[in-house]
């Protein structure tokens, strides 16, 4: 019976994936969270759902949080391994995305933005990849995050591909981002599962660092930003 | 350890059936479904943070041929360049991510070569 009414409530909100339109939308922490999926019998359960969000920034145009939020596509959320592969098979690689794509898979219920709750504490690991080497990395990064292979808890929140002119940039986030077992130990199942080439730097930043350096150009997700909001900044 | 000789003869007698068959599988689509799963079909294991679904690469790679995950996602937003429409499938092949070369066109101010 629940299942039932669970089945409907998902196809309800799948219709209603892509980003609202109202402009003066501020970072709701307060928006309701998906229902659970369903797993049919015989799939292969994940120990967490995840949502696929896409995002793309327009040539020219300034980031700031609101249209960042905006450009923030929900492609579709999975709970198995199974319907894992049915979302990623429709998908195409990174190696095919046009610049300034990205792909994010992050758990369900953690939008892939610093403000949401499960990331304001937290930061990323980032792997600069030249061109070439991106869609085999994510396909390792991804399949390694569903398995559970970097044994850190709850602490992974999602992880993106940033395809961009010259590099692409896979950045894995985590919760905390002073908890330097955990991120030392994200770091060395990166370097394990990934399979990259012995020179690749890997750099980690908080995301208290990244919202104070947006005004930077250095800054990956978004360039020159809004002004500095005080309110993340203590 | 401590099998009677009569036993060992037997094991050894039994020996050459329980060799398996040699099987060639050209792809691992053609491998049986619960291949590498446990009785429940789900891989456990403990870790420092109690008991989690833990899954090997290998493991979801063959995953991906099963018919289970054939089956098309719901509601797929159609993004031109991202996402295939309707039941197009974008990729299928399992774990033939090759290396591609590296973009060799000329872009210009990119006249040092960077060590990262």
């Amino acid at each position: 019976m629940s299942t039932m009414v669970n089945k409907y409530d998902a196809l309800k909100t799948n219709d209603d994936s892509g980003e609202e339109d109202n402009g003066t939308r501020e970072i709701k922490e307060t928006e309701k969270p998906l229902p659970p999926l369903e797993v049919k019998p015989g799939e292969h359960r994940l120990q967490y759902s995840y949502c696929i969000w896409f995002s793309r920034r327009a040539p020219g145009k300034q980031a700031t949080t609101q249209n960042y939020d905006q450009n923030l596509q929900l492609i579709g959320r999975f709970a198995s391994v199974e319907q894992f592969w049915g979302h990623y098979s429709h998908l195409v690689r990174p190696a095919h995305l046009t610049s300034h794509s990205d792909i994010h898979i992050f758990k369900d219920g953690i939008k892939p933005m610093w403000e949401d709750s499960a990331n304001k504490n937290g930061g990323k690991w980032i792997v600069r990849l030249r061109k070439g080497l991106a869609s085999r990395c994510w396909e390792n990064m991804i399949l390694a995050m569903l398995g559970e292979q970097f044994l850190v808890g709850d602490e992974i929140c999602g992880a993106v591909i940033s395809v961009r002119f010259q590099e692409d940039i896979i950045s894995v986030w985590n919760r905390t981002a002073q908890d330097s077992l955990t991120t030392g130990r994200i770091r060395d199942t990166l370097k394990r599962v990934l399979n990259l080439p012995p020179n690749t730097v890997m750099e980690y930043k908080t995301h208290n660092d990244s919202l104070k350096h947006t005004h930077s150009a250095s800054s990956l997700l978004r360039k020159p930003g809004p002004p500095m909001r005080h309110d993340l900044l203590h | 350890m401590s099998a009677s000789p009569v036993a060992r003869q037997a094991v050894a007698q039994a020996k050459p059936q329980t060799i398996p068959r040699r099987v060639t599988i050209n792809s691992p689509a053609e491998l049986p479904n619960d291949y590498s799963t446990t009785p429940g079909g789900t891989l456990f294991s403990t870790t420092p943070g109690g008991t989690r679904i833990i899954y090997e690469r290998n493991f979801l790679l063959q995953m991906r041929n099963s018919p289970l995950a054939k089956t098309p996602p719901k509601n797929l937003p159609v993004i031109p360049g991202v996402t295939a429409k309707d039941n197009a499938v974008v990729h299928r092949e399992n774990g033939t991510i090759a290396e591609e070369p590296e973009k060799t066109e000329p872009t210009e101010g990119d006249q040092f070569e960077m060590d990262l």
